[in-house]
């Protein structure tokens, strides 16, 4: 055999070994669990695997990571090619649509007799009967910036008492000023030279239901059967919301809203104040540097918030019942204490942790959780979820990967550039979103 | 090598010309004939991509026309987007190459710097853009307030966003610059060492010898160009969503929501059947004109 056959068998067999080293030779269910994150919550995952891998011996589970943007397109891809992970996150807006169309198997009885039990708020709902449970709760509050209220001699805003809509407006107009120093009510303000914004209303499509909720609306019924965006109160509160930047002059202007509220709002270091979701406690006000407070969010009508937070589902297939087992398993505060709990970017989602002292003390008296204020953490992390939090709409209503995220998103932008009315754009959408929601 | 040898030999040939070829033509028709017969018949369904598709003949093409308040937008947004990068790229293309195409100092250089915006990477050159066009703190706004003037919503305004991405369309089109490059230095020199001895200006051996020695280059850029720039999608994938109103939801942008955001195969596959038609169109006005306009060398025709 000449050297150059020899090089080509050498290779071929070369090419051989990673298919030997992966077989699965080690007489245990492989099972796939798939996710999206960045890399930081990739190693977090593969942590808690890898503590489930070495709990016991029957199964292994393998991550498979997707990208966000493209990630419940690329499970529907695998579905269609019946190659779907044995479990997997689950985007909020997905969820009914996986459950409807057959996908998703039964965990309604996961938690039945057990002892800690998740809140109804985050059960996702099909006709009043539950289908899955979120990973975690996760509701929407108001963040300030402690040294911009200071400045203005400004008292901060109550963590008992929310603001009302009016008083909102007036604090954020005393905390706004122009490059000559003058507010929005002064005479000679210049709103094309604005250096400081006093608020910031997160307007991510999803988030502005709760402002129709506050305005004593709401966008779907609860049985998810009727669209009632088209209410007056639910068209005031997005006018109300728009009309921050276009009339008030007290908020910075997001007409192309992404998923980027403390990075328009807060985080750029020129906003006072800015509505955002909890998980912020944990993925950015660490970075940021700014010193900051929370509180509840402005009301207009009533002392309201919703929360959501992703689902982590059990696909139906071979394994279903080892996925089920990890699942239930994965999705104890437990099983992602140090990495998502104590790091602030998940709260959790049994009652117990919101109900007993023993619990609440556990998660925010924990000295490495992020929000160091005790006091405040427990009227606004816990009792806010407790006594105001609702459900978003998309733990009932179907289609809402249709609805919230595409007829409206596109469709409010025309809102926030100030050239229609929130009132001519929802009567002119309602009919899609009516046919939208029906069920194929 | 006797006749039948020859055939032999040739067959022999042709049979190997197909075996080379096999894996493009089978490349070909899996990933390009199949899909797109593929989703022309999907057009025919209701299908959300979980649940059973649903036989609806042509009713998503008459829901597109008759029941979606965005479809007319979409259409308008495309063409208007096209026209504009279409013939900015053109008209900005050829003033570059026709600069460059002289005896100025550092020529490679300045080829360089117009080609490169084409070979960055999209994202990254769609997300610089967006920075200048930021209304609270882009730099476009940033000059003009310092100039004393009021900011513009470059990408917030249904009336700017297309014109504004069509401009990115242009800065982008450093592949037509090399194209046109090239054909400038096809047009013999002694055409115009004639017409300059025959005491034609500059402006008339522009107009009556490179513009037509160009015709067939500026065909070829035309159609390239109208055709990627009907297909567009990138600018409002990376920086508008579609928004404000209908002013950059494209129809690719459209057929893209419609079918892998709102799971409704059936009417994305309706809308790329209209795209793919559409560019069909124009493609066919575009060469049925063409024997009126191009000028080919060795051509008798006036």
């Amino acid at each position: 055999m000449n050297m150059k056959k020899l090089l080509a068998v050498v290779l071929c067999l070369a090419m051989l070994l990673p298919v030997i080293a992966l077989g699965e030779g080690d007489g245990r269910v492989h099972i796939t669990y798939s996710f999206w994150g960045n890399q930081t919550e990739a190693e977090s995952v593969q942590a808690a695997l890898d503590a489930y891998n070495a709990s016991q011996d029957k199964v292994f589970v393998e991550p498979m990571q997707i990208p966000n943007e493209q990630y419940t397109e690329t499970l529907v891809n695998y579905a269609i090619a019946n190659q779907l992970p044995d479990c997997g996150m689950v985007n909020e807006n997905a969820v009914l649509y996986f459950s409807r169309n057959g996908v998703m198997a039964d965990v309604s009885d996961m938690f039945a007799g057990e002892e800690l039990q998740p809140m109804d708020c985050i059960t996702f709902k099909d006709a009043g009967v539950p289908v899955g449970y979120s990973s975690s709760n996760e509701i929407l509050i108001l963040y300030y910036n402690k040294d911009m209220f200071d400045a203005a001699n400004e008292p901060y805003p109550s963590a008992d008492t929310p603001y009302t809509w009016d008083e909102f407006v007036a604090v954020a107009r005393r905390l706004t000023f122009d490059e000559n120093g003058k507010h929005p009510d002064e005479e000679g303000f210049d709103p094309g030279k604005i250096v400081q914004y006093g608020a910031f209303v997160n307007n991510w499509t999803w988030q502005m239901e709760v402002w129709a909720l506050s305005n004593g609306g709401a966008w779907f019924s609860e049985d998810g059967n009727e669209v009632l965006i088209n209410s007056p109160e639910a068209i005031e509160s997005i006018q109300k919301v728009a009309d921050l930047a276009l009339v008030e002059h007290v908020a910075p202007l997001n007409v192309i809203p992404e998923d980027n509220g403390i990075g328009v709002g807060i985080g750029s270091g020129t906003v006072a104040m800015t509505t955002d979701g909890t998980w912020r406690l944990g993925t950015d006000f660490p970075n940021l540097g700014i010193n900051y407070g929370i509180a509840p969010l402005p009301a207009m009508k009533e002392e309201v918030t919703i929360c959501t937070s992703g689902l982590t589902g059990v696909f139906k297939g071979a394994h279903q019942q080892e996925a089920y087992d990890f699942v239930k398993w994965y999705t104890r505060e437990e099983s992602n204490w140090e990495a998502l709990v104590l790091t602030g970017i998940w709260m959790p989602k049994s009652e117990y942790y919101y109900k007993t002292e023993e619990g609440i003390n556990a998660w925010l008296g924990n000295e490495a959780y992020p929000f160091k204020d005790l006091e405040t953490g427990k009227k606004v992390l816990v009792d806010y979820t407790m006594n105001n939090a609702k459900s978003a709409c998309w733990y009932f209503t179907p289609n809402t990967q249709i609805t919230t995220n595409e007829i409206l998103f596109t469709a409010l932008q025309s809102v926030w550039s100030g050239e229609r009315t929130a009132e001519d754009v929802i009567n002119e959408i309602y009919p899609e979103l009516v046919e939208a929601i029906v069920v194929d | 090598m006797s006749k039948r040898g020859m055939i032999r030999y040739n067959r022999q040939e042709t049979r190997a010309a197909w075996l080379l070829l096999l894996p493009s033509v089978i490349g070909l028709i899996c990933i390009t004939y199949l899909p797109m017969l593929a989703s022309f018949a999907l057009s025919l369904f209701s299908w959300n991509g979980l649940g059973e598709m649903k036989f609806i003949g042509l009713d998503n093409y008459i829901r597109l026309f008759t029941n979606d308040s965005k479809f007319y937008g979409s259409l308008l947004t495309t063409l208007e987007y096209a026209g504009i990068s279409v013939l900015g790229s053109i008209v900005y293309s050829m003033i570059i190459a026709l600069l460059l195409n002289r005896k100025v100092p550092a020529r490679g250089f300045f080829r360089a710097v117009f080609y490169l915006p084409y070979v960055l990477p999209a994202l990254a050159v769609y997300l610089g853009w967006k920075w200048l066009y930021d209304f609270n703190h882009g730099f476009f706004n940033y000059v003009i307030k310092l100039a004393g003037g009021t900011s513009v919503k470059f990408l917030d305004s249904s009336a700017l966003v297309t014109p504004s991405l069509s401009l990115i369309a242009v800065w982008l089109s450093g592949n037509l610059i090399v194209i046109f490059l090239a054909g400038l230095q096809n047009v013999p020199r002694t055409y115009h060492e004639a017409a300059e001895i025959d005491g034609a200006n500059s402006w008339q051996r522009f107009w009556k010898i490179t513009i037509p020695c160009m015709t067939p280059i500026i065909f070829y850029n035309l159609l390239m160009s109208l055709v990627s720039n009907l297909q567009v999608i990138t600018p409002a994938l990376s920086l508008t969503k579609g928004g404000p109103g209908t002013g950059s939801y494209f129809m690719c942008y459209m057929l893209y929501t419609q079918a892998f955001k709102s799971h409704k195969y059936g009417y994305g596959s309706a809308i790329s059947v209209i795209l793919f038609v559409l560019i069909a169109i124009f493609t066919g006005i575009l060469f049925s004109t063409s024997g009126s306009w191009i000028f080919y060398e060795g051509d008798d025709r006036e």
